[in-house]
């Protein structure tokens, strides 16, 4: 069976909420019955077929073609399944995601990976901000899976992160690691500035020191072999990314923070 | 049944369920991490007394091992779920959380049936201790004082089979040694075995029961070489010493593939090595439900 593709026929002028093109949702449904549903555009309602040509029938692999920065909410609440996605998107990608695999050849909008709870969402471009990070108001961002982006992040990747695990093949922005819980971030480029403000626990991973130092909130804890840390690179072998190709290391420069809040956090530079 | 001057009794060994597990210890280098196993797996020769029954399985190497670093390969058994998690607890706790450079995996999946390893053990972190989700698995690491010790948060249970036997019956206290010793040579080459006496060896192999009421094992007098002319003895005159090598399993089969290297081994050395039969812990089915054929292993 071919993949279900959704190519966009168009630029869209407004923003279109994708949440109901999802394998979970689609199971069992036909091309013309997917083709009558109504998705929310702005302040109204289309068809899909008014705004996708539609082909394929695999419900399980959907595929969104001519993609742009106007689809939202693309794979929120998806349990199994994959879904990839030719071009940029928009805001909420994989939100609440359960399962499944997202794949996205282009650069997401903001809070990609919001509150995900499992499975992995792959961006081959760069994310916005807050990529695994809560809503707006939640005190708890993603709780579970794996997000790889191969470009760079916007401000506060991992915002209120509370498990799982980001890996940035590229460059991260400010206020990565922000207000984190728990979880681990790895990071292969730069860090922005203000690294860790107010990470309660967790672990940032750096390939490398970054270019304006530790932020002053956390208190350096010395040089050390940790056990862990093969474990990890282990993990990281079965995925599609730098990080599977990245030497592994166990030796690291550990510093312990955000000491302005319970200073449980720590930030592991290699050495 | 006779092989190589050897009379293999046509008797059975009796053996019991038990509950088991499998414990990985690496350390910094091999030397370290067979310390640590050793002192895991020590006072663990019989549940009778010890609360359970351990042993190493094997020595790995680098590319065997969860951190790629050398360790060994730890069998723990116990009559039940509850017995089992407290004895791999603390000795844990005591054996490989103290171990200079250790740390601790499960080797042993089971999402069905799983027990406390780390679970408990990240306490003594003090509220230092850091929890890592790793491939769908929960590791602790604990501060200690040569640096932090990992550990894994459970390990798998399996329903195993405990108290697998063969005795060897011997013209002399050396020659029943000497064939023991190679019959443990052999059994150590197969997974998911151990042999938890001393060497792998015992030679007071016990009955069930005593005419002491506090005690519910007592020495197995029909095959002691001292009271041949005292109690209803098992021994012929030329027999002057028996040796017990007891096998604890993941499972029957596994104690059948040891027991038949086992006395395949002692039978190599043969009669004219003063080995004159192999006999087996056989207690008229009070003891438990597995039962090892002797003749039918070595058929």
């Amino acid at each position: 069976m071919s993949p279900l593709t959704f190519a966009l026929k168009t630029s869209p002028a407004q923003r279109i909420d994708c949440s109901s093109l999802t394998p979970d949702l689609l199971v069992g449904k036909s091309v013309s019955e997917i083709a009558l549903l109504e998705l929310v555009t702005g302040n109204s309602t289309a068809r899909v077929d008014s705004l996708f040509d539609i082909s394929g029938e695999n419900t399980a692999d959907i595929k969104f073609a001519n993609s742009t920065d106007k689809l939202d909410f693309i794979g929120r609440n998806m349990t199994t399944g994959n879904i990839t996605v030719a071009g940029n998107v928009g805001a909420y990608l994989g939100l609440f995601l359960e399962g499944g695999q997202i794949e996205v050849t282009g650069n997401t909008g903001i809070y990609t990976a919001c509150e995900m709870k499992s499975g992995l969402i792959k961006i081959n471009g760069n994310a916005g901000e807050f990529v695994g990070g809560a809503r707006s108001g939640y005190k708890n961002g993603m709780t579970g899976g794996t997000v790889i982006i191969t470009g760079d992040t916007g401000a506060r990747a991992g915002d209120h992160m509370r498990r799982g695990m980001i890996l940035i093949e590229g460059n991260a922005g400010d206020y990565c690691a922000a207000r984190m819980i728990s979880g681990t971030i790895a990071v292969l480029g730069n860090v922005g500035t203000h690294l860790g403000y107010g990470m309660k626990r967790g672990t940032v991973l750096l390939n490398k020191a970054p270019k304006q130092g530790i932020p002053a909130n956390f208190n350096d804890c010395g040089p050390h072999t940790l056990a862990f840390l093969p474990l990890l690179f282990n993990s990281f072998a079965k995925l599609d990314s730098q990080f599977a190709k990245t030497k592994s290391f166990s030796r690291v420069q550990r510093y312990a923070g955000d000491l302005g809040g319970i200073g449980m956090g720590e930030i592991l530079v290699k050495i | 049944m006779i092989i190589n001057g050897v009379t293999i009794d046509a008797t059975f060994a009796e053996a019991f369920p038990m509950k088991g597990t499998r414990l990985i210890i690496t350390a910094l280098n091999a030397k370290w991490a067979m310390i640590s196993a050793q002192a895991f797996t020590g006072f663990a020769t019989s549940v009778i007394a010890c609360g359970c029954e351990a042993g190493i399985e094997r020595e790995l190497d680098e590319s065997e091992t969860p951190d790629g670093r050398p360790g060994v390969s730890i069998l723990i058994f116990a009559m039940g779920g509850k017995s089992l998690a407290k004895q791999v607890e603390t000795r844990a706790g005591q054996c490989v959380l103290t171990s200079p450079t250790s740390s601790l995996f499960s080797g042993l999946d089971n999402p069905e049936k799983e027990i406390a390893l780390g679970q408990n053990l990240r306490y003594f972190g003090d509220g230092f201790q850091i929890s890592k989700m790793i491939d769908g698995k929960r590791y602790w690491r604990i501060p200690v004082m040569d640096g932090e010790f990992l550990t894994q948060e459970k390990t798998g249970v399996h329903d195993s089979v405990g108290g697998g036997n063969f005795l060897v019956l011997a013209e002399s206290q050396e020659q029943a040694l000497t064939a023991c010793e190679a019959a443990i040579v052999e059994m150590r080459k197969i997974a998911n075995v151990i042999m938890p006496f001393p060497g792998g060896v015992v030679r007071s192999g016990s009955k069930v029961g005593s005419k002491f009421k506090a005690l519910n094992a007592s020495t197995n007098d029909a095959f002691c070489p001292t009271l041949k002319g005292q109690t209803k003895s098992d021994l012929s005159p030329e027999i002057e010493s028996v040796m017990e090598i007891v096998i604890d399993g993941l499972t029957k089969e596994d104690i059948d593939k040891a027991m038949r290297v086992g006395i395949q081994a002692v039978c190599d050395l043969g009669a004219e090595n003063g080995i004159r039969r192999i006999s087996a812990g056989n207690y008229g089915g009070k003891l438990g439900p597995f039962h090892f054929h002797l003749q039918e292993i070595m058929a």
